[in-house]
Formats: C-alpha cells, structure tokens, sequence
C-alpha cells in the first residue's frame, strides 16, 4: 500500500563491519537498496523511520518514497531486515525498488476474528499455524491484511489458505492446502509425583551409536572361506 | 524430562558459551515468550520445572513449546572417590544457552495470565530473562 512517506537515506561509501559499527555509534543503520534491474546502492538510514514503518498498521508491506541524496527518489519497500537478539534494535534493513505498474509478491497477515465454537462451547484451543499468506497483486492492492471468521470453527476443524477471498489482480502463491488456524483439543497433563519419576530419569542413559560399518550376514562366511 | 534417544559419545568436554543467540531469537510458534538475558546452562530438570510451573498455573488454557533441548551430557564423580582413573559417570544433560535465547513460547491465554506463568516459569531458571510478546509485523 503506497504511503505519503518519505524516508532519506544517504549513499555510503565504505563497508565492512567496522563502519557499519561506527554508523550505529552515530544512530543510523546500514542499508541497502536494489530492484526494479538497477544497480544495487548500499546507504544508510534512520532505523527510527524504519521502526515507524514496520509498525504501522501496513508493516513491512508499505511502499515509501526513498530519497537516496544525490543519487534517486523512488518508491520502495522493506524488504528484510535484522535485529540485534538482545537490545532487539535494527541493524540493517533491505530495501526494494518497486515499479508501481508491476506486480509484485509480498506477504501479507491474516488475522482472525470471533470467538469460535470449538473454543467457546468444547475446550478446544485456536491455534494459529501460518500468520502470513504469500500472495501476488499489483502495488495498489496490498491489503494491510486479510480476515478469517473463526466463529463457526469445532476441534479438529480449520481454515486453509484457499479458504480467503481475494480481489482484483490478487492471486494466491501460498499452498491453498496450508492451513492458517485450527482448534484443536486441548490434552490432559497429568503431572508425576518427582519422587517416581526422578530415580528412573536420572539412571536413564541414551543409546550410543556405535563406530563402523554394520556387518552383513553373509560377510563372515566368506571370510571363512 | 527431556534427554536425547541416541548420542555418538557418551560424554562431551566441558566447553564455553559465548556470543549472541542470532538463531531462535524471535517468536516461531506463539504470541508470548520467554527470552534469556544472559549466558548460561539450564539443566532438564530446571526446564521441567520452568515447564510444570508454567502449566499448572495457565490451568487447561493456552499451549506451551519449549524451545531448547538438553542435549549436552555432565558428568560428575561419586561421593569420596580420589581424583584420576577417568571421568565420572553421567550426572545430567543440560541445554547451552546465549542471551537472547526464546526458550519458551505461549498461546492461547490472556496477557496478564501468560505474564504471570513467564514470572513463575523464571524464578526456577538460573539466568535473568526477560517475557517478550508478538510484534506486529513478526
């Protein structure tokens, strides 16, 4: 979905992890931006306007404007981007020129609305398989995202990725087979007292796999011979 | 409690964990999650603790995934043996873990319930974690 967002990012020259280290020391994160059969231009950007982007409410499937100075202005989308596991800020991002005439694949969530009947009146638990179907459609057409009524939804029953409706130039990439959601029946845990259990499991030792080749029947008559 | 089937060897060398944890770093399966803080081993029984702690809170509600495995054998010596004639036998098997680490995952409840089973599930750790919940765009 083409926002009235514009994003500048500036041509960077150097590489290596040093100065992508020295460019997250200044507050920018390194990035780079390809597609649309041009050359790759690796620059950087503000992971603020980033982070604003994927949290909107079209996420990563937003088209933006890039400003990459002195370079280009194009629209482009994000495309991949990595985060630091333990401060969970960005580190870099990928970025994709897009062609506004063009179709294009993106992912876009499902999200599921209503309580459903397995939940509600059996016990069951709705779980939620796939959170996003691949779909094809022109730039125009992202939806932010699609919606599945769970509310009929019994344990053991489900939706599957042919089971959404799609409009205009949309066509589905995802297996329609896939399934997005299920209810499904809850199991009873039922919790071993520790003073069984823990003598057996401490005294419990794997199966080691053994060295060589396994010795075949016949192997041992010949050798005889 | 959890042990591998099948080993190559019976027992490992001690070793040293270092480094972020950049796989399995992010939620797979469900909306809430317990991350590590810090380096550390956390042993079989620690994880059935973390996870019966967890469940009998959340009741018959909700679904828990443990996302580490114990698949590293310790050894310890008996009682009153003199050092040498070879290492111990097997004591337990634990899971090497780097900060960042999911190790558990939740779906199914309430935030607040899902918040308080990550507090319970925590307290039986040996390491600082953090609970972390399903970002919109993950």
């Amino acid at each position: 979905m083409k926002k009235d967002i514009t994003v500048v990012a500036e041509p960077r020259a150097s590489r290596g992890k040093n100065e992508a280290r020295r460019l997250r020391v200044r507050g920018l994160s390194p990035a780079v931006v390809y597609g649309a059969e041009k050359d790759p231009v690796a620059v950087c950007v503000n992971p603020k306007d980033v982070t604003r982007i994927l949290m909107s409410s079209t996420g990563h499937n937003t088209i933006f404007d890039l400003d990459i100075t002195g370079v280009e202005k194009t629209p482009a989308m994000i495309i991949d981007w990595q985060n630091d596991p333990i401060r969970e800020r960005i580190l870099h991002i990928d970025m994709k020129r897009i062609d506004l005439g063009r179709s294009l694949i993106v992912k876009v969530p499902v999200h599921t609305s209503g309580e459903s009947k397995g939940v509600k009146l059996m016990g069951g638990l709705l779980e939620a398989v796939t959170r996003e179907v691949e779909i094809e459609c022109l730039p125009d057409e992202i939806p932010e995202f699609f919606n599945v009524d769970v509310s009929d939804l019994a344990i053991g029953q489900g939706v599957r990725a042919g089971d959404i409706p799609l409009s205009g130039s949309m066509r589905l990439l995802s297996p329609s087979d896939s399934v997005i959601v299920h209810v499904v029946a809850l199991k009873h845990e039922e919790v071993a007292p520790a003073a069984e259990g823990a003598p057996a499991a401490a005294g419990a030792e794997p199966e080691v796999i053994k060295k060589g080749k396994k010795e075949v029947e016949g192997a041992d008559e010949k050798k005889k011979k | 409690m959890l042990m591998p089937k099948k080993v190559k060897y019976r027992r490992q060398q001690k070793g040293r964990v270092r480094g972020k944890a950049w796989r399995g770093s992010s939620l797979a399966f469900g909306d809430y999650g317990l991350k590590a803080m810090a380096i550390g081993m956390i042993t079989d029984r620690q994880i059935e603790a973390a996870r019966i702690a967890m469940t009998r809170f959340i009741k018959r509600g909700g679904k828990v995934w443990i996302r580490i495995f114990p698949d590293k054998p310790i050894t310890k010596k008996p009682a009153e043996v003199r050092m040498g004639s070879g290492k111990g036998p097997l004591d337990h098997w634990s899971a090497p873990i780097r900060p960042g680490k999911i190790l558990f995952e939740m779906e199914g409840v309430a935030p607040d319930i899902a918040r308080e089973a990550m507090r319970l599930a925590a307290m039986k750790l040996p390491l600082p974690t953090k609970m972390v919940t399903r970002l919109p765009y993950e």
